[in-house]
């Protein structure tokens, strides 16, 4: 249905992405250090994966990164913006937008209403006139009605638009996830473990979508995600944390090598899917006797 | 895929307008008409009820206007507040001085008020309920909502307080009786001008009963758009992540902020239609169990749902005054004075019961309890979405301690 | 000079019972989750069954036994509603001890009635001189007893299994979980013990100065509300600061009444209010409150 032009010609980058420059960033809760002085740089356009085993300071970097957890130190910058000191809904309004990894949708709201939440930023109506149905409200409504139609339809929700959230499956709530982030016209995504929880088929699917959205749209990644052959096939650039610091950065291949990051993972044990350690826990905690 | 993604210049384009969802049972038909009939019904009651059931469906219709008010606050947003009496009392207060009279009353402090016309009193009224939550809003927009719910607490007592000491405006602790409502020189009393239609006497009731009817059908409306809406869709998501509606671009403290600032503008009107009710005000009428009834009415009704609060606060308004009229007839209740339960009180039993019930077995209250009537056969399996705001969340990737199912089913 | 002590004495010793009756508030919060408003009638509970009960049995028993009844309404209402909620948003638990409230204080306003019911405290109405200020024997000994119980609450709360299960599982309820902790537990016990401290509350709440039961005792403990806020709800040590500084608001601010009439008459009853709103202008999560970690 989309007019444009098909996505995979345009392998350019837009003109208006600037890098992402993350620089001495460090986060202290009380003693406990979850960021020390974390550097790196995302390149315009590019897919940038962060890992790390479980408790390297990933979620946390994505914390800082959209604003929900304030810096200790050091500073984010994303062109002209410092997002290390900005609030999160004025960094959503700078164009970075964020999936969220254990969904943070509104499952009473429908699949519409939860990608409009993304055109929050973009559009005006306020108390007033959405409460009188003032004219300009109700158009606003419309022509924003038609690009969510097309973001849905992009990551197979189409028909969905209509159902709330909360009665669709595990897999389609990821992906309602990563359109409503989609909905805000970002410069640079933040997908937080887009693929946890997904089978092979799925998760196919959503890398596929992922090198769509920036080969069409031409926008920066940052990708945090444990699946490492997805992560391996898609990031152009891998920046590695274990307990907080940065321990390598690199191409993929760069990292695989890297004796330091060896180490950490196995130090750490074998890298688990974390959606089934979680689900082991649960059981754990409801099935325990004690 | 099946499809590709365009550059946001898709945002622009016009064009025909999304398909609205198909028809998908007769309800869709069914809907308008029995609205147009209860629409109908509703405009020719006063011909054919008694005084009573009119001058109670004012009162339900001031209550109704409350309860949507606290309703966007509490069902939608999620901020617990039981300061509603408090902002009813700004309305009702600021309705009587502004349009009442100055004068004597017996040898005490003597009562003022500006005289102005009544329409003006009920505007200004609203809006000084707006200011005063505005002027608490600093406090509401940064508060955790459990944390609003007993700092709210506060201005209920400061509210009474000012009820019995600031005499000259509020009567003090006897009160003060409420100047009648007219509009344009048409007076909503017993007559000037004496009116009949189709042969009955259309007095004080009947003509409040249009007037109660507009204004809430005014309030439900306003309520319904706002919800259906951008405002709408940030402050439902802020209610079930405040992170995640901050992430996508709600300023929340604006927003948490701004809902409380209509919620008491929803009271102010309230406030005034209540004194019109009852003729006049008194401190008692504005205390805390006044907020914990507006509570009980929009959780029966259903947490978030505009329907929801109109049906609970016609239930719990009407209720009590519907025991009373009936004291006599019905088993266990009985008129003040005599032994057996007072209708009030056994009002109260019974909405402290349904409170607890309802939050245990049916969270969505009556709007929910519709909603699943209506949707059987089309979604088995599931309950009403609505019923359950964290659904969503309900994962196992989900480590948030409120995650109801997964550790309510090892307490049961 | 000497009524300033004055003021401030017998704000200390109404200010120890506020303490406790926010410091069974906090428990609850902290071990369930739960802001209880049940708490106000659960109180008024507690100084009606020690009022009722003063005649056949005699003070001493009518006490135990009321702390009793109180401590075992706190647990039905946990075990038949509480427990069945776990996880439900703390707005609707929130709720549901309003409707219990409702139906609680519904039924005691009508078995209290208009009457004021006397409570035969030994000590009677008395009151002493403590180097010229004066105080009632009741609060005097309110004072003693609070603090007796704020201590043991304390020990209890850092070495008993049930106090380092519930700092646990505030903590982190799913970690203490694992380690064999039941959450189901923890919670009751907090709701019985904060129980018994409302009840001993009570029945000094109900002494000298105050002529005795009547439902304005329900009002009065309502203004633990805002000592446990101030302090913060999820910190037991916020609450006694708390409590403390209610008591004390209060009490200046009816002793001064005079210098502060411009504010009308009974200004004392909704200081501690104001005092609380004040506090959470300044500091949302109130005074030792954990603050939050996210920034929106």
């Amino acid at each position: 249905m989309s007019a444009a032009a098909p996505g995979s010609t345009r392998d350019t980058t837009r003109d208006d992405v600037p890098p992402v420059e993350v620089d001495g960033v460090s986060v202290a809760f009380g003693a406990i250090k979850a960021l020390n002085d974390v550097s790196f740089t995302v390149a315009p356009g590019s897919i940038h994966a962060v890992i790390g085993p479980n408790g390297a300071g990933k979620s946390t970097l994505f914390n800082v990164l959209s604003g929900v957890y304030r810096a200790t130190s050091g500073e984010v910058r994303f062109g002209d913006a410092v997002l290390s000191s900005m609030r999160p809904f004025q960094i959503a309004g700078v164009g970075v937008a964020r999936a969220f990894q254990n969904i943070a949708l509104s499952g009473a709201q429908t699949v519409a209403e939860n990608l409009m939440l993304g055109r929050h930023h973009l559009t005006k109506a306020g108390f007033l006139s959405s409460g009188l149905r003032l004219p300009r409200a109700t158009r606003e409504g419309r022509v924003h009605g038609e690009r969510i139609r097309e973001i849905a339809e992009f990551l197979d929700l189409g028909d969905k638009l209509h159902t709330p959230v909360g009665v669709l499956s595990y897999g389609d709530q990821k992906r309602v996830e990563v359109a409503r982030a989609l909905c805000i016209e970002p410069r640079l995504l933040l997908l937080d473990e887009p693929v946890a929880g997904m089978n092979a088929q799925e998760t196919e699917r959503m890398a596929g979508a992922i090198r769509e959205i920036r080969a069409a749209l031409g926008i920066s990644v940052i990708l945090v995600e444990h699946d490492m052959g997805m992560v391996m096939s898609l990031a152009d650039r891998v920046t590695v944390l274990d307990f907080g610091r940065r321990i390598a950065d690199g191409t993929p291949a760069q990292v695989q090598s890297d004796p330091e990051v060896i180490r950490a993972y196995l130090g750490s044990g074998t890298e688990t899917d974390p959606a089934e350690a979680a689900a082991a826990h649960t059981t754990d905690a409801t099935g325990s006797p004690a | 895929m099946s499809d590709t993604l365009s550059a946001p210049a898709g945002a622009t384009r016009t064009g025909a307008a999304a398909p609205a969802r198909a028809a998908r049972s007769p309800m869709r038909f069914l809907k308008p008409l029995l609205l147009l009939a209860l629409l109908a019904l509703l405009l020719v009651l006063p011909l054919y009820v008694e005084e009573f059931w009119l001058r109670t469906g004012f009162a339900v219709a001031g209550a109704i206007v409350g309860a949507i008010g606290l309703n966007l606050l509490v069902g939608t947003t999620g901020q617990l507040s039981l300061a509603h009496a408090f902002f009813l009392a700004v309305g009702a207060v600021s309705y009587t001085f502004i349009s009442g009279e100055s004068g004597g009353l017996g040898t005490r402090a003597v009562l003022r008020g500006l005289g102005l016309p009544p329409i003006v009193g009920m505007v200004v009224g609203v809006l000084l309920a707006g200011l005063a939550g505005l002027l608490f809003s600093p406090i509401a927009a940064r508060l955790r909502g459990i944390y609003l719910g007993v700092a709210s607490l506060g201005l209920v007592f400061i509210g009474v307080h000012v009820l019995n000491t600031w005499t000259p405006v509020t009567g003090g602790f006897n009160g003060r009786s409420v100047p009648e409502f007219s509009l344009f020189g048409f007076s909503f009393g017993n007559d000037d001008p004496q009116l009949f239609v189709l042969g009955v006497p259309f007095r004080e009731a009947e003509r409040l009963w249009y007037l109660g009817l507009v204004l809430a059908l005014a309030a439900y409306v306003f309520a319904r758009n706002l919800l259906r809406s951008r405002p709408g869709r940030a402050l439902q998501t802020l209610r079930d992540s405040e992170v995640a509606a901050s992430v996508m671009g709600v300023n929340v403290q604006a927003y948490k902020a701004r809902v409380f600032l209509v919620s008491s503008m929803y009271a102010g009107l309230s406030g005034v239609m209540y004194a019109l009710s009852i003729g006049s005000i008194a401190p008692e009428s504005f205390g805390l169990t006044v907020s914990i009834l507006y509570l009980a009415m929009i959780v029966l009704g259903g947490l978030g749902s505009v329907a929801g609060a109109a049906l609970g606060a016609a239930f719990v308004t009407a209720l009590p005054l519907v025991f009373q009229q009936f004291a006599d007839v019905l088993p266990l209740v009985s008129s003040p004075g005599e032994g057996g339960i007072a209708a009030g009180i056994a009002a109260r039993y019974l909405f402290g019961a349904a409170v607890i019930l309802v939050v245990l077995f049916e969270p969505g209250g009556l709007a929910g309890f519709a909603n699943r009537f209506r949707r059987r056969g089309r979604a088995p399996g599931r309950g009403s979405p609505s019923a359950s705001p964290a659904s969503a969340a309900d994962r196992p990737t989900d480590t948030d301690p409120s995650d109801p199912p997964a550790q309510g089913s090892s307490t049961r | 000079m000497t009524q300033f002590l004055s003021l401030l004495l017998n704000g200390i010793s109404l200010g120890a019972i506020y303490a406790l009756i926010a410091l069974g508030f906090v428990i609850i919060f902290k071990a369930s989750e739960v802001v209880s408003f049940t708490h106000g009638s659960l109180l008024l509970l507690g100084a009606y069954s020690i009022a009722r009960l003063s005649e056949p049995l005699g003070f001493l028993p009518a006490v135990l036994v009321g702390v009793l009844i109180t401590a075992f309404a706190a647990f039905l209402v946990e075990r038949l509603i509480i427990n069945r909620l776990r996880g439900a948003p703390v707005i609707s638990l929130a709720i549901v001890t309003i409707g219990v409230d409702i139906i609680l204080l519904t039924e005691l306003i009508r078995q209290i009635g208009p009457d004021i019911l006397n409570v035969p405290h030994p000590w009677g109405g008395d009151s002493v001189r403590i180097g010229g200020v004066g105080i009632s024997e009741n609060r005097l000994i309110a004072m003693g007893v609070a603090g007796i119980l704020i201590v043991a609450f304390f020990v209890a709360f850092k070495y008993s299994s049930w106090g380092v299960a519930m700092r646990a599982s505030a903590e982190d309820g799913e970690a203490a979980a694992l380690m064999g902790i039941r959450q189901g537990r923890v919670s009751a016990l907090a709701w019985i013990v904060a129980g018994v401290l409302a009840a001993v509350a009570a029945l000094f709440l109900v002494g000298a100065p105050t002529p005795g039961v009547s439902a304005a005792a329900y009002t009065v403990a309502l203004r633990a509300f805002p000592a446990a806020i101030l302090g913060g709800l999820d910190s037991t040590g916020g609450a006694l600061v708390g409590g403390l500084l209610i008591g004390i608001t209060e009490a200046m601010a009816a002793g001064y009444q005079e210098q502060l009439s411009f504010l009308g008459r009974g200004f004392g009853e909704v200081a501690p209010y104001v005092v609380m709103i004040i506090v959470l202008l300044v500091r949302p999560s109130g005074l030792f409150g954990t603050k939050e970690l996210t920034r929106v």
